[in-house]
């Protein structure tokens, strides 16, 4: 336990040691969406700004008025609004893509990471990153599939009977484990991330099988800390919500913004946290490995 | 004179009467009853009495019954053709239910693929009319309204010998009911089922001809009124509950129990068997007397069930207290098996809810809503018993607008529909979102099979009628309406009302020539909608070089134009604020495209509103009644910034599993 408390510490240090990345991460994100929000704004703005039927969205939020300002025909079609804020989220992803070795390179780093190396690193990765990332999707996504599939089955099969928590209690406790399987997968590349930025390893199946090798002998300690790291996560988003409706006014525009951008960068932070401690335990074993290299053999003595 | 006369008269009677089969002399008669409601004399024109024994298979989801139909002849001349509904028929690939549900939708089936398990039929065996034999294959299935010759919805029988006027007729009808997986509110759903439209059941004769329609993918039924005597033998561990009151239950030595009930005055029978149910039981105390409320719960739901019986007592309160008694001595409400599609069906005295046990207390429009709404068919369709073939509003939604009413009244006009975490929604909003979208496809006043699609039907019948009648109480005033409406339900109850019995009420008793209203709102299909066009406040002196304009001293040529966008003319109020408080107010009649009003102050227009009394509820777009001349950025800056927020969020979230 001290192992893994160590770990998750660990990488919070460096995450807070390099906040500047999530920092960053979050400005690019919120960009994005701020860009993705422009047509749903206009829309609205063309129904909204003169009328003081708004004020029933503006003091409080009606949902019947929200609904009926949704199918407003000059609001135009949903997807219209919804599109660009979906093209944007995949920009973000592929930004992530992007960048993201010059941060595992940064937390790897016992300096602050000079602008010059940051980006030769995510240039040196970017293809690795993009066939990581296919490795990945093939590898979750089968993986997924067959237990999203053996969950279906077992729904039905408790919706055949009467007692209408037990396919809730399947369906949450199932929905929990294809999870868990699901972090082992990202712990197994985000290891194989780290050891082809590190290594700067241009094959990355090695770097896979490092990933797995590692993940494997060390799956409690990892899984445990990224599960940890998970729950902060989502206390700070049940946090975010509570505090949202507790202390935000109906009408106040800032104060929405405020806890709800609060929210989402901590939200972000947890995530640069676990890559965070997926770096700290990489460079850990790579040392004691290393370690273990270089201490000197002697030939025992002969006694006579 | 009169001597000769008479004896004609008995010379004529007696060579005539061997052709009628029945007279008020053969024994025949409808029971006066009155055990299962609260008044001691018949409170309707009882035309039919059911006497009916069904026994139910539980695992093959059958049930063989045989039923004994008395009919008292009360049209005023002699019958000799009878109709029968066969409901059950409908479900099966060909019926014109099905067509319809696959062509323009069901209340929630979509049919994409055709499953065994939702077949479904009524198969007659055998069909006797006492005194007249057995007409068992001279039963002719008929399609009054559409012609498809595969509907077995509708079956008549043609008489050797014809019933007289005030005569009666005996059927005795064997019949064999395989019940689909839960459609349309009837059939079964692992070990539940809920017996609704099971049974033959004779069409009504209204306004001189027989009214007995196909099943139709949403509309509902007719029937006359009378006395119903029902024994259920169902497996010994199913919990039993039926319309009316329970006259007996008897375990018999095969593992079976027969359960009897008998009900006075209603139109239709249901019944409802479960092993699971739990039972609640309690006691509303209308002004006609105690009613027995008899809710039967799921397990999983037991939590729920003191805010069910509160909401069905409070909503009994306001229906005794604003339209009339509930006279029967009896309300089953029942919370069918999660996941069928049982929920929210009204039967006479007897209705279904349905509720989850996760559902949050603020959630009105789910469980409470829907009870509501059902308890309110036993006023508009079990007492007032309109056509819902051919005049569906009047049963959906003249109760829509009762459950405006009744919601607002139990949980405050803004919250009567949801109360979430600061998300609120009143019922009269919901009502809004379901028509705004297909105000103009089809009026009011259609037979309920012939909507453009489900969507049209469900916004015009519910939602559009709703707020015209909403409409319609801003017009007259609420009292007035109120007025109307117990009227209207004192007058009509225990009858078949037409559309005209209902609007002529509301006209004689406001006192009013509404008729331009009821053409345009329930006839017609012009859209309502009026919007503030543009305003203009320009200096008088704007020519002048140099001009400053100073608050209150600068005078302004001031210009507010309203468009009337619809077709619908209405006559309107228009408010108008300057920017140092003064308001106007102005009426137009709406007969003009448009009208501009004109003032010269030394104040600028501030806004413009559009009903200010917000009064027409059913204008199709309230966002343009009204125009501030300053931008409020700030509602779309709030919606902007709760989206900004979740497609970051979804952002992240992809991120998070993908990088």
């Amino acid at each position: 336990m001290s192992d893994n408390t160590n770990l998750v510490s660990a990488g919070a240090e460096i995450a807070r040691r390099n906040k500047r990345y999530v920092v960053w991460f979050f400005l690019l994100n919120l960009a994005f969406a701020h860009f993705g929000a422009t047509a749903f704004n206009d829309s609205a703005r063309g129904i909204l700004d003169h009328s003081l039927y708004a004020d029933k969205l503006l003091h409080g939020f009606n949902l019947g008025v929200f609904m009926e300002l949704l199918a407003h025909p000059e609001f135009g079609a949903i997807p219209g609004a919804t599109h660009p804020a979906m093209m944007f989220a995949v920009v973000f992803f592929l930004a992530s893509l992007l960048f993201m070795p010059g941060v595992l390179l940064g937390y790897a780093s016992d300096h602050r990471l000079p602008r010059d190396e940051f980006y030769r690193a995510c240039g040196r990765n970017v293809w690795r990153f993009v066939r990581l990332f296919l490795f990945f999707t093939i590898i979750a996504g089968v993986i997924a599939w067959i237990l999203f599939g053996a969950l279906n089955a077992l729904m039905t099969a408790t919706d055949k009977t009467s007692y209408e928590r037990l396919p809730f209690f399947v369906q949450l406790v199932g929905t929990v484990i294809i999870l868990l399987v699901l972090t082992i997968i990202r712990i197994w590349f985000d290891l194989a991330q780290t050891d082809v930025v590190l290594r700067d390893e241009p094959a990355v199946r090695k770097s896979i099988a490092v990933g797995f090798r590692k993940t494997r002998r060390h799956l409690g300690r990892l899984l445990v800390s990224y599960v940890v790291i998970a729950i902060v996560a989502v206390a700070v988003l049940v946090a975010g919500i509570l505090l949202w409706h507790a202390i935000v006014p109906p009408s106040s525009v800032l104060g929405a913004f405020i806890i709800g951008e609060a929210t989402l960068l901590l939200l972000l932070g947890t995530r640069f946290w676990q890559r965070a401690t997926a770096v700290a335990f990489y460079v850990r074993e790579r040392a004691n490995v290393e370690a273990t290299r270089t201490i000197p053999t002697f030939a025992a003595p002969v006694v006579t | 004179m009169y001597v000769r006369l008479t004896l004609f008269v008995c010379l004529m009677v007696s060579l005539v009467a061997p052709v009628f089969a029945q007279s008020a002399g053969s024994g025949m008669a409808i029971p006066a009853t009155t055990s299962a409601i609260n008044s001691p004399t018949p409170l309707s024109q009882r035309v039919v009495a059911y006497d009916m024994d069904a026994k139910y298979d539980a695992k093959a989801h059958t049930l063989e019954a045989t039923e004994t139909l008395t009919y008292h002849n009360l049209t005023g001349q002699a019958l000799d053709t009878f109709p029968f509904h066969l409901y059950l028929n409908a479900f099966q690939p060909t019926s014109t239910w099905i067509r319809e549900g696959k062509r323009e939708g069901t209340r929630g089936q979509d049919f994409e693929k055709w499953q065994s398990k939702s077949y479904g039929a009524e198969e007659i065996k055998s069909f006797e009319v006492m005194g007249q034999g057995d007409f068992t294959s001279q039963l002719q299935y008929v399609h009054p309204d559409d012609n498809n010759k595969d509907d077995r919805t509708v079956v008549q029988v043609h008489l050797s010998r014809p019933i007289p006027a005030d005569g009666y007729v005996q059927f005795k009808i064997k019949f064999h009911d395989q019940f689909p997986e839960t459609l349309e509110r009837t059939g079964w759903n692992r070990d539940f089922v809920l017996g609704g439209q099971w049974f033959p059941k004779v069409g009504i004769w209204w306004h001189g001809a027989w009214n007995c329609h196909q099943f139709h993918a949403y509309t509902e039924f007719f029937a006359d009124f009378g006395v119903y005597d029902v024994k259920l033998t169902v497996p010994q561990f199913e919990v039993v509950g039926a319309g009316g009151i329970e006259v007996g239950n008897v375990n018999n030595p095969d593992g079976t129990k027969t359960v009897s009930y008998h009900a006075d005055d209603i139109h239709d029978f249901a019944w409802t068997a479960s092993p699971h149910y739990l039972i609640y039981n309690d006691t509303f105390q209308s002004s006609m007397g105690p009613v027995k409320l008899r809710i039967m719960v799921q397990p999983a739901h037991w939590s729920q069930v003191g805010r069910e019986a509160r909401v069905l007592k409070e909503s009994m309160d306001r229906f005794d207290r604003w339209y009339g008694p509930y006279p029967y001595k009896t309300l089953t409400l029942v919370d069918p098996d999660p996941g069928s599609q049982a929920f929210g069906m009204e039967y006479p005295t007897f209705i279904t809810g349905g509720t989850t046990w996760w559902e949050p207390e603020g959630l009105h429009f789910g469980s409470a809503e829907a009870i509501e709404h059902e308890f309110g068919h036993q006023y508009w369709y079990g007492m007032v018993a309109t056509n819902e073939f051919e005049d569906a509003w009047m049963d959906e939604g003249i109760n829509e607008y009762a459950q405006v009413k009744v919601m607002d009244s139990i949980y405050g006009p803004q919250t009567s529909a949801l109360n979430l975490w600061g998300v609120t929604a009143g019922e009269r909003d919901e009502q809004r979102v379901f028509f705004t979208g297909v105000s103009d496809l089809d009026p009011i006043a259609k037979n309920g099979w012939q909507y453009a699609d489900s969507n049209s039907y469900g916004g015009v019948t519910y939602g559009k009628t709703a707020m015209v009648l909403l409409t319609l109480e801003n017009i007259i005033g609420e009292d007035t309406m109120r007025k109307a409406m117990h009227t209207y339900f004192l007058r009509y109850r225990y009858t078949h009302p037409t559309k005209e019995d209902f609007l002529k009420t509301i006209e004689e008793v406001s006192g009013r020539d509404l008729r331009w209203y009821f053409n345009q709102a329930v006839y017609g299909t012009q859209v309502l909608d009026y919007e503030v066009l543009k305003i203009s406040s320009v200096p008088v002196d704007w020519y002048k070089e140099n001009l400053k304009e100073k608050k209150g001293e600068t005078e302004y040529d001031c210009n507010v134009w309203i468009h009337r966008k619809g077709e619908f003319v209405i006559p309107i109020d228009i408010e108008i604020k300057f920017d140092n408080g003064d308001k106007v107010r102005e009426r137009w009649d709406g007969q003009d495209r448009w009208i501009r009003y004109e003032y010269r102050k030394k104040t600028k227009v501030e806004s413009v509103e559009v009903d200010p009394d917000h009064k027409l509820e059913f204008d199709r777009n309230n966002f343009n009644n009204s125009r501030t001349a300053e931008a409020n950025p700030s509602p779309a800056r709030k919606l902007t910034n709760y989206w900004t927020c979740i497609s970051q969020f979804c952002a992240q979230l992809l991120a998070w599993w993908l990088v």
